[in-house]
């Protein structure tokens, strides 16, 4: 089965990705920070057999090798954080066959249950319900009923809830303040907007995440649905300058766009954030150019960028840089380009 | 205890000067500092007022901090440690901590009352993907795309713009968005215009008339 991010995802020349993570506490354990090894490996034990073995694999990561973590990063299942396999006796993730579907134990709170989607699809919120709802009627959740749904981070005390889009906004970066009247425009829906980029990284691209941020005081319902108010927002404000760009410059953007191309087919070795760089710029001008000469589809550029984002690789640290990295980064970006022609 | 300047609070030393609390950080940006490593120093220092900033440079643990003591009876944690970390340790922490956990609740949602479903209860939501406009370029293509059967003789290129955009006789939406416009003659820029002024193109509509215009007024509109 071909993995989550493969397909063709709705808006998918705007969002990579659509995430919902729903995130519970069992009764009768700390929460992670005050939880022994004992008792963690007690949670893990009773949480090991509520998930339906027929649809989920995985288990403890102490047990995962290196192929596993490199393939679970790669699917953004794990972060790309260093410390996010510190002590992996005390962390559990399952997935289901193409990985859209996660369950991770002891990654911050005892339960986090995750959908991703590729492209725009609020869909993701019902499939992490329906699991999280499974595991609700097998466990004792912790709940209150002033404050909902109890976990460590006071700050998702409630639903537990967050909506996570991951988008490409080539266009509004390059437009001068435009990223600042997004972030204001986003503030109004009460949602946030930060770059990508994890702890003690540089942001590099033009991928940014938008992420809901209230779980009390509102329903379930009222977040999905502002979400998606807003997200249509972005994508029509991110089409109408890449419309803008791509006529009032045409020249310009054409031969930037087939430069970054180039580097991408034809370069030995490439930095991540050249490659970043290169990817914005094709998903920029790729719905207008009417030369036909590159055979590039949104799916592709897709791919390449995510490949790249999660590369486990931070890129603050020497390794991404390395030569060897750069020239492995090409010949995979090679190797995919040649199979769009 | 809080700086009274920075609002941190406290960890080891406080300085009282003036009648002012301040941590030690905001005590040397306020020129104080060579008065932090040794106060005689400061004892020594004739414009001082001596008693005053004696007796301020106390040890923290000498000092009443209230609330801040406050530990969970089942977990340990202390009030401080939440509020360094943001996180607590355990469901009782919700009872002891219950004030600040509000507090800081409210602090960064402006809400602290629940609203969501109950455990194992569905959400009542019928929220779906919204359909998003395209750009007119792209719901353009997507018309031609469907046309191609219809017109699989014609080249590729000849149908990139739908035969309704195109003047009579006259060039296609595309053609004169690629057009340079210095080339094209009065009639075709005359055109143009309505072709653009059809599609909805205002933007190309007022640079088609702004490029007439100035041929008219005799201007070379460089």
């Amino acid at each position: 089965m071909s993995e989550w991010y493969m397909n063709e995802g709705k808006d998918n020349d705007v969002v990579l990705s659509t995430k919902a993570c729903i995130v519970r506490n069992i009764k009768g354990y700390n929460f992670m920070p005050r939880l022994d090894d004992k008792e963690c490996k007690s949670l893990l034990e009773t949480i090991d057999k509520a998930i339906d073995k027929n649809k989920y694999t995985g288990g403890c990561a102490a047990d995962f090798d290196k192929q596993t973590i490199l393939r679970l990063t790669r699917l953004q299942i794990l972060g790309r954080e260093s410390n996010q396999m510190a002590t992996p006796e005390r962390k559990a993730f399952y997935y289901n066959d193409d990985v859209s579907l996660s369950i991770a134990v002891g990654s911050g709170e005892h339960l986090t249950v995750k959908a991703m989607a590729a492209g725009h699809d609020i869909s993701v919120y019902k499939q992490a319900e329906k699991e999280a709802l499974d595991l609700e009627s097998k466990l004792d959740i912790a709940f209150s009923e002033n404050y909902g749904f109890l976990t460590s981070h006071v700050r998702l005390a409630g639903t537990g809830l967050k909506i996570l889009y991951t988008v490409s906004l080539p266009a509004i970066s390059k437009t001068e303040g435009g990223i600042a009247a997004l972030t204001q425009r986003v503030s109004q829906y009460e949602w946030a907007i930060y770059p990508f980029a994890e702890r003690g990284e540089i942001a590099d691209s033009d991928v940014y995440i938008i992420s809901s941020v209230n779980t009390l005081g509102v329903t379930e319902d009222e977040v999905l649905k502002k979400g998606e108010m807003l997200i249509a927002d972005v994508i029509k404000a991110e089409r109408a300058l890449r419309e803008e760009i791509a006529t009032s410059k045409k020249d310009q953007s054409e031969d930037i766009y087939g430069r970054s191309y180039g580097t991408l087919k034809y370069a030995g070795m490439i930095s991540r954030s050249e490659a970043l760089q290169a990817l914005g710029w094709l998903r920029l001008y790729h719905e207008y150019d009417d030369s036909g000469d590159i055979k590039v589809s949104c799916n592709t550029i897709n791919k390449l960028t995510m490949d790249i984002l999660w590369e486990p690789d931070a890129p603050s640290k020497k390794s991404s840089q390395s030569a060897a990295s750069q020239k492995y980064r090409a010949q995979g970006i090679k190797k995919i380009l040649k199979g769009d022609d | 205890m809080r700086c009274e300047r920075c609002g941190k609070e406290l960890t080891n030393r406080i300085i009282k000067i003036n009648g002012v609390t301040y941590c030690e950080n905001c005590a040397r940006l306020m020129g104080y500092d060579r008065f932090l490593n040794d106060p005689a120093d400061f004892l020594g220092n004739p414009f001082s007022q001596l008693d005053e900033i004696a007796s301020s440079l106390m040890q923290m643990n000498e000092l009443d901090f209230g609330n801040s003591t406050l530990t969970c009876p089942k977990c340990g944690m202390t009030l401080r440690e939440f509020e360094t970390e943001g996180r607590v340790g355990c469901i009782e922490c919700y009872n002891t901590f219950n004030n600040n956990i509000v507090r800081e609740m409210f602090k960064q949602q402006g809400n602290s009352e629940y609203a969501g479903r109950l455990p194992a209860q569905s959400a009542d939501t019928d929220a779906e993907t919204s359909d998003v406009p395209q750009t007119k370029k792209a719901a353009a293509s997507k018309t031609i795309e469907m046309e191609i059967p219809e017109k699989a003789e014609e080249p590729v290129k000849e149908t990139k713009a739908p035969a309704a955009k195109s003047g009579k006789g006259g060039l296609t939406l595309d053609q004169l968005m690629k057009a340079d416009l210095g080339m094209l003659s009065d009639e075709d820029l005359e055109k143009g215009i309505k072709v653009a002024a059809e599609a909805e193109e205002y933007k190309l509509a007022s640079r088609l008339r702004d490029e007439l215009k100035g041929r008219k007024e005799g201007g070379d509109n460089v």
